[in-house]
């Protein structure tokens, strides 16, 4: 089946099997294997993409529904150098292995698009489908408070 | 302190993690590549009465079906097994190994049986689907009860009882003697129950062979790259040096990447046979049922004491699952690992443990973040615990009186274990002061009000990290003609953070900056020794290594600086990375400017470092609070201090990161994390995130200290203990203790892990003291 969609800022196309989930285009496809498959219940969050600006787990989207949309995956990010959530995830030691990582920064960019100023509870919800078997979560918390702060303005 | 890395990044790992550009296994995409699936047993426990394949080989898309006759005609060895160890009667243990593909008989669900490999991953599973197999199926036992009782159904016909050994350590006639004449004795029965380690990336793997060279690489997350490629060139009794492994970036390992699974095996004879690259990506529910799973351990603690209150000996007699099969580490987890520090942190005069290692209808047991060490960290502290409770002494005067004084080392423990160093008493003392005591009566009434029972547990757990199986850990260091440093040994990482750590090291060392150092392990490399990452040792290990290669490399240039000065080598020193001329003009001039000087001629600048690096004795004192809401049972910590003495610290926020991380996953274990298999039918229940618990980011640490308390050691050169295994040896006890320490106060008694909310409340509702 054809789809068109508009992928990290440029329009592309495909021909694939209706069953195709969005994760698998988006890897096998188009290359873009930043985006990572790390179960296959919808629980882990590691395949969280952008799709029209919300976040998306892509695991459990079909393709063809992605047609006509705008999806961004974390190579789509920063596409002037490093986003913020990007750079705090790393200063606050907020990943160890990286494999959840790109779900991660995904759903925290939504995150504080939806809540600029998250309470530790807010993060701890907001994130609470996405998981982290390295970090304890401890820094990844702290991680987002940063972001939220340097999104707003404020100095780390 | 050390300086930090000179970016705007913590790690050097860190710019192709956070951007999406990091290589996992399954990221690979190369032209041909053919895509493997594996059929795998329905049943915990059947005979296979008969195969047919044939509607699967004329699948759309399928290149090849493989099963148990063509591993048997390749002449693949079993998945092997580590260490055979014998019963007191000097009897050895009944080794059942695993096969490849089951051929007459399966054992568990998900035992691979056979393997197809078609153009696309769908097309293999829809092939697959065609499988018809025929199974008798039989009896299943996946518990210590039923896998022991007379009469059970045998998994196999060489182990009697579904019993490989029962093997014992210590000294029993000591131990019965100390018993005898003890003022007070307890005992408490310790589980540590099956766990599935779960890193976040799902096992992957997809090789090609190179004809001209007759060499087969081999791409596939590991914890080093030798040790892998020793387990494959066993395995399928191919030449050691036809086969490569690479290794890139890892998502996590926990012990459960070290060791070659059939996925691989499979994965390289469909490759020689196609002469096309084949691969396999695991599906969360398929590494289920195949990463081999963790703990399943339980351990009935005794303890002897005299009137004033000091230990004369301790028993354990241990029941060890290791699922159906002996695989990999989990004779030397039931044997070794829980007998060599059974003494914990205390001088114990006798020790005796018992270890009856069983099989049963469930995937095999391997190495999960501390292999029986926080096992062991466990029992005994939740032994001496209940033992002051008991007897209405206090936990924290007997922990202090037993400590092994800091005068006492080297101290030979009642096992035989040789401890080097340690302060107890300070550590537990520092961690004491840290954790607000004063405050404790008044948490305790406001947490009343809240609803909640609060509980405090104090634990302190020793360990020791790993020996390491190879003679030595090497590291061959190399310039090239921009005076960057490539650094190449054997250990990888999976999250430890290799690169940034040994950067930081030489720059310790030699004063190069950590941006003009790299790092490389996931190459086949051949020529050098050294040991994977595991059992903590990495950084004491490989950092030894690269410390002697700073050394080397100082002394190297030695020569080349007197020659540049026109002086005798006998008038120059150096310390920290820069020379200087003792008498004279008393110029100084610092390797890294050295190094640049050169230009291209850094490029022949190099030297292998090395150093032979034994186990240490990582310890420390966690403290736990714990909240438990009456009405709900729901249980969370609302404190948590740590002090860790894991010798010199490197990469303070590494550290921590790992202390996390640890004691994170011993929450998991402490409140939710459970393989559960159905008693009758041997059917996985906990199947998928959807049944099994994985922590989450809400209700964790909320309130943690951590600091760290080095005392010196000299079993190795870097002067490092380790911290992979830390967190979970000091969780298990300390929040198992603050659990034990709430339901006390209504009188309910101790129990097993996990505290899940139900039983909790369950245990609160049905207690003489409830509120």
């Amino acid at each position: 089946m054809k789809l068109n969609l508009t992928l990290n800022g440029t329009p592309r196309s495909a021909d694939v099997p209706e069953r195709t989930l969005l994760a698998d285009l988006l890897r096998d496809t188009f290359g873009m294997t930043g985006t990572h498959v790390g179960c296959d219940t919808t629980q882990c969050g590691c395949c969280t993409v952008h799709v029209d600006g919300q976040a998306v787990k892509s695991c459990t989207m079909l393709a063809v529904q992605a047609d006509g949309c705008t999806v961004t995956t974390i190579e789509g990010l920063g596409a002037d150098g490093l986003h913020p959530v990007q750079q705090a995830f790393s200063q606050c030691h907020g990943l160890q292995c990286g494999f959840c990582t790109p779900g991660m920064v995904m759903a925290t960019v939504d995150l504080l698009r939806r809540n600029p100023k998250p309470t530790p509870e807010d993060i701890a919800e907001g994130l609470s489908g996405n998981l982290c078997r390295c970090t304890g979560y401890v820094n990844i918390i702290r991680a987002v408070q940063q972001a939220s702060q340097v999104m707003q303005g404020d100095k780390p | 302190m050390n300086a930090p890395l000179s970016s705007a990044l913590l790690r050097k790992e860190d710019q192709r993690l956070i951007t999406g550009t990091g290589q996992f296994s399954a990221d690979a995409h190369p032209v041909g590549l053919l895509h493997g699936h594996v059929i795998r047993s329905p049943h915990a426990h059947a005979r296979i009465a008969r195969i047919d394949l044939s509607a699967v080989r004329s699948a759309a898309g399928v290149h090849l079906v493989l099963t148990a006759q063509d591993v048997q005609a390749a002449g693949f060895a079993d998945l092997p097994n580590a260490v055979q160890v014998k019963d007191p009667q000097g009897q050895p243990q009944a080794v059942c190994t695993m096969p490849v593909l089951a051929h007459d008989k399966v054992l568990y669900v998900g035992q691979p049986v056979a393997w197809v490999v078609a153009d696309t991953a769908l097309q293999a599973q829809d092939a697959a689907e065609l499988a018809h197999i025929d199974y008798d199926t039989l009896d299943a036992v996946v518990t210590y009860a039923d896998a022991t009782a007379p009469g059970a159904v045998q998994l196999h016909a060489q182990a009697p009882g579904n019993t490989s050994v029962k093997f014992e350590a210590g000294d029993r006639a000591a131990v019965d003697a100390a018993f005898a004449q003890a003022h007070y004795v307890s005992d408490i029965d310790v589980d540590s129950q099956r766990l599935v380690g779960s890193p976040m990336e799902p096992r992957a793997v997809w090789a090609w062979h190179d004809e001209a060279k007759g060499i087969t690489h081999v791409h596939t997350p590991t914890q080093g790259v030798g040790g892998m490629a020793g387990f494959l060139a066993h395995i399928t009794r191919w030449p050691h040096e036809s086969v490569e492994v690479h290794t890139h970036d890892v998502g996590g390992s926990f012990g459960l990447r070290g060791t070659a699974y059939s996925e691989h095996l499979m994965v390289l004879l469909s490759t020689r046979q196609l002469k096309r690259p084949v691969g396999w990506v695991g599906s969360r529910s398929e590494v289920f049922v195949s990463d081999w799973h963790g703990r399943a351990l339980r351990l009935h603690g005794h303890i002897a004491l005299d009137a004033q209150g000091r230990i004369l000996a301790m028993r354990f007699e241990n029941q060890v699952d290791v699922g159906a099969y002996n695989v990999y580490f989990s004779t030397h987890i039931g044997a070794r690992n829980l007998s060599i520090t059974m003494g914990g942190a205390y001088q114990v005069p006798a020790l005796h443990m018992s270890s009856h290692i069983y099989f049963t209808n469930t995937v095999p047991v391997s190495a999960y973040r501390g292999a029986g060490r926080p096992d062991i960290a466990y029992a005994i502290d939740r032994l001496i615990d209940h033992a002051a409770q008991q007897h209405g002494l206090d936990g924290v005067a007997i922990r202090r009186k037993n400590f092994i004084a800091p005068h006492a080392f080297p101290y030979t423990t009642a096992n035989q274990t040789v401890y080097d160093s340690g302060h107890f008493e300070a550590v537990m003392d520092h961690a004491i002061g840290m954790s607000e005591p004063q405050g404790l009566a008044q948490r305790r009434a406001d947490a009343l009000q809240r609803g909640c029972l609060l509980g405090r547990g104090l634990a302190y757990y020793l360990e020791a990290s790993g020996p390491g199986g190879a003679a030595k850990d090497q590291v061959r260091g190399s310039f090239d003609a921009q005076g960057v440093l490539t650094l190449r040994a054997l250990t990888g990482a999976s999250g430890q953070g290799h690169e940034t750590s040994f950067a930081q090291i030489v720059q310790n060392e030699i004063g190069l900056s950590a941006s003009a150092v790299r790092y490389l392990a996931g190459e086949p490399e051949q020529g050098l020794v050294g040991n994977s990452t595991g059992g903590s040792r990495t950084l004491y290990g490989a950092g030894s290594a690269i410390k002697n290669l700073c050394q080397q490399l100082m002394d190297q240039a030695k020569p080349a600086i007197a020659a540049l000065w026109a002086c005798d080598t006998a008038n120059i020193s150096h310390a920290k990375g820069e020379w200087q001329e003792m008498s004279g003009a008393k110029r100084r001039l610092r390797f890294a400017d050295w190094i640049a000087s050169l230009g291209a001629q850094a490029a022949q600048v190099q030297a292998v470092g090395e150093a032979t690096s034994g186990a240490t004795f990582p310890n420390g004192c966690h403290i736990a609070e714990v909240e438990i809401n009456i009405a709900s049972g729901v249980a969370e910590v609302s404190h948590y201090w740590a002090v860790d003495d894991v010798g010199l610290v490197i990469s303070p926020e590494q550290v921590l990161g790992q202390v996390h991380g640890g004691v994170v996953q011993g929450m998991g274990q402490a409140f939710g994390e459970h393989v559960i298999y159905d008693r009758e039918t041997g059917q996985l229940l906990t199947g998928s995130y959807m049944d099994y618990p994985m922590p989450r980011a809400g209700g964790l640490l909320r309130h943690f200290h951590h600091e760290t308390h080095a005392v010196h050691t000299d079993l190795n050169l870097l002067g490092a203990k380790g911290v992979g295994e830390s967190g979970c040896s000091g969780s298990l006890p300390a929040l198992a203790n603050a659990v034990s320490d709430a339901l006390r106060q209504v009188g309910a008694p101790p129990m097993d892990m996990p505290f899940t909310p139900a039983k909790l409340w369950a245990a609160i509702q049905a207690a003489p003291g409830k509120p």
